[in-house]
């Protein structure tokens, strides 16, 4: 079998899917602290699958601008050209990014590292306080009112 | 021509289900007048709002995005446009713009009907605040209000429920105006911080502006609707009126509408009320053109589409080094600001605007918008980036008072048409050198209180392209019939029997968000009607 052969109902290539990972691992790497992951740990394929199934062969067309030996390089290397690609296809990245953030951004993992709940806001909500209405008393002290007119 | 077949007539057709249909449709419904409502959209089901989902931030990238020409369902409308900076927002279903709204709930001011008199622009309304402050109560009832009583800017009212939380970051700006020495309050909002009226309150969600999944916003779809319909009025979803029709009199008769398939029908009605907002009334008056009225229905004045007023709208963002929890909580709602509301010549310019302090955004639009703005790259610089800015903002609001020329028009357009072929309204609209200098003004004081708070880093924008959710003054009312469309309780000059109870009928448009003002006016218009029946038409 070669890497060109689709064996499975994955719509990409083990050659493009190690592209894509290099690719999602140089817009997002993990933070050094390990908090957030790598957008290569996110499941973007699944998620285009599930929601957004029309752009996978645009991302296809993304990644074919990147030769095979993008895989191997390293974070530094591939930083810059991922950075050609941008200015060379701004419309294209521009819709890469943007797809890679909707998915990134709502992985639970992400967001626990952000410091939100995981999960969709509904229904566990959040907790605020209600503040200090003392703050308030300033402004009561002054003679402000609202403007009146002879009726 | 009519259509197909022709159903029943009514006593009472209202267009539109939204802020201010649903308002009249409850107050009319004691009078056990039969009475439908025709509203193009459907219900929605707040179960399947974006809060539910995971993918809840970019759901407002698509199907619940703000601008119809972006959402594109089959129940919107198009709308050209191309000749105005501001592009109308809405949306089409049962609860109108209080679906999508972010619930800011003030009322206009008792000045603000008074404009010509106080500092001679535009012109005066035949009513006043004290005409109607009894409706802005009831109305403040029957939605489920939150807010503080004692704001000094208004004359005394009670809202029904507690403010809702300040949170830090409320607390945070309410320190920079109190250096300043400025002006604010909690602002008056249409969610509810306790249990009410068999809704549960508040979760602190955040994306209000996509829906409430939890029903504590009170969008008019579960306020007054579940009481009109229990009251005997009936709604029909799906039904999109293309015009108004007459009788050999000159008295409104029905309306000529497409069904759900796209079938053509006739529904004939005694009363015509229109509540459509300021863009979907004079596109259906526009659109019912007859011998009698060459120009439009109910335009022999020559004014149904003009003096269309936006509320022009900028916005400062600040950046904070402690953590404001800005996520949590109603995006739209906090505390605001009347410090700069009325006219102070020495600023260059006349009336004045609201600021209205909002909270921050979700992950992904933070991320997006610092992409845009160059503040968060991607790569390895993004982690660092991201964590400084998300939860660490807060935002100011400047809505500015839009004062009415006839320039700014909603007129029909000759080419675009929406699914049914009706002609789709065209928007001409020109900020004024007024409104940009209130504008400039509002903005460079913003920065004052984001500076005051303690921000680190502040931007600004404005005006708001996507930001025409204030849809007033196109059918205004008045007491002449030359200058106005419809007299002092919505009623046309020219036809006796055509009622406008949206924000059409604004004859200023006051500088904050206008719903409260919208729905106090078709309570108080509904009040008068029922007092009036026996010589409704005289």
């Amino acid at each position: 079998m070669t890497n060109d052969v689709i064996a499975t109902d994955h719509p990409l290539t083990t050659s493009q899917q190690e592209t894509l990972a290099a690719l999602l691992d140089t817009l997002l790497p993990a933070s050094d602290d390990g908090t957030m992951p790598s957008a290569q740990a996110v499941d973007l394929i699944g998620y285009l699958t599930e929601k957004n199934a029309e752009f996978i062969p645009v991302l296809v067309e993304a990644i074919g601008h990147f030769d095979d030996g993008f895989a191997g390089l390293s974070l530094s290397d591939r930083y810059p050209v991922v950075e050609a690609f941008s200015k060379a296809q701004a419309e294209l990245f521009d819709e890469l990014l943007f797809h890679t953030y909707d998915c990134y951004y709502q992985d639970d993992r992400v967001l626990e590292g952000i410091g939100m709940a995981a999960g969709p806001p509904f229904p566990t909500g959040n907790t605020i306080e209600a503040g200090d209405l003392s703050l308030l008393d300033p402004v009561m002290q002054t003679s402000r009112t609202y403007r009146k007119y002879d009726q | 021509m009519a259509g197909a077949s022709d159903n029943d007539p009514v006593d009472v057709l209202i267009i539109g289900a939204g802020a201010s249909g649903a308002a009249v449709a409850w107050s009319l419904a004691e009078t056990r007048m039969r009475i439908v409502c025709f509203e193009q959209g459907d219900w929605t089901n707040p179960s399947e709002y974006p809060s539910t989902r995971k993918d809840w931030e970019s759901q407002q990238f698509g199907p619940y995005h703000i601008n119809p020409n972006v959402r594109g369902l089959e129940t919107d409308y198009p709308i050209n446009n191309d000749e105005s900076p501001i592009n109308v927002v809405n949306f089409n279903g049962v609860g109108g713009g209080t679906i999508l709204y972010a619930a800011h709930f003030p009322r206009l001011h008792p000045s603000d009907f008074r404009v010509k008199t106080l500092d001679g622009v535009a012109d005066d309304w035949p009513i006043n605040y004290e005409r109607l402050e009894p409706y802005f109560s009831k109305n403040d009832r029957m939605m489920g209000v939150s807010g503080l009583a004692g704001d000094p800017m208004y004359p005394p009212k009670q809202p029904p429920l507690p403010p809702i939380p300040l949170g830090l970051v409320g607390e945070t700006i309410a320190r920079g105006y109190n250096k300043l020495g400025w002006h604010w309050w909690p602002s008056d909002s249409a969610i509810i911080t306790r249990p009410y009226e068999g809704r549960d309150q508040c979760l602190n969600l955040g994306p209000c502006m996509s829906g409430c999944s939890q029903g504590a916003k009170s969008s008019v779809d579960i306020t007054y609707w579940p009481e009109a319909l229990r009251s005997g009025v009936e709604i029909r979803t799906r039904c999109r009126v293309r015009e108004i029709t007459l009788n050999r009199q000159g008295m409104a008769d029905g309306v000529v509408y497409y069904d759900e398939e796209g079938t053509e029908r006739h529904q004939k009605a005694e009363v015509v009320v229109m509540a459509c907002n300021g863009v979907g009334t004079p596109r259906i008056l526009l659109n019912s053109e007859s011998a009698q009225f060459p120009d439009g229905l109910a335009n022999r004045s020559g004014l149904v589409g003009k003096n269309l007023m936006f509320h022009p709208v900028g916005f400062v963002q600040g950046i904070f080094e402690e953590r404001l929890d800005s996520h949590k909580g109603p995006a739209g709602c906090c505390i605001l600001s009347k410090e700069f509301y009325e006219t102070d010549r020495s600023r260059g310019f006349v009336r004045g605007y609201n600021m209205q302090i909002t909270r921050g955004t979700g992950p992904l639009a933070t991320a997006l918008q610092g992409y845009t703005s160059g503040t968060i790259p991607w790569g390895p610089e993004h982690h660092e980036a991201f964590q400084k800015r998300f939860d660490h903002v807060a935002s100011i609001g400047i809505l500015c008072e839009d004062l009415p020329e006839e320039h700014n028009t909603v007129t029909l357009d000759p080419n675009l048409v929406d699914s049914d072929g009706i002609p789709a309204p065209k928007i001409n609209y020109r900020l004024s050198e007024n409104s940009e200098k209130m504008l400039a003004h509002g903005l460079a004081r913003a920065e004052d209180v984001m500076e005051a708070a303690g921000a680190t880093e502040i931007s600004s924008s404005g005006v708001l392209e996507d930001a025409g959710w204030h849809l007033l003054g196109t059918a205004r009312m008045g007491d002449d019939p030359k200058t106005s469309v419809v007299n002092s309780w919505g009623r046309s000059h020219d036809v006796k029997n055509l009622f406008i109870v949206d924000g059409s009928i604004f004859v200023t448009a006051g500088g904050l968000n206008p719903t409260s003002t919208i729905q106090a006016l078709a309570l108080y218009i509904a009040d008068t009607m029922k007092k009036n029946l026996a010589n409704l038409f005289d």
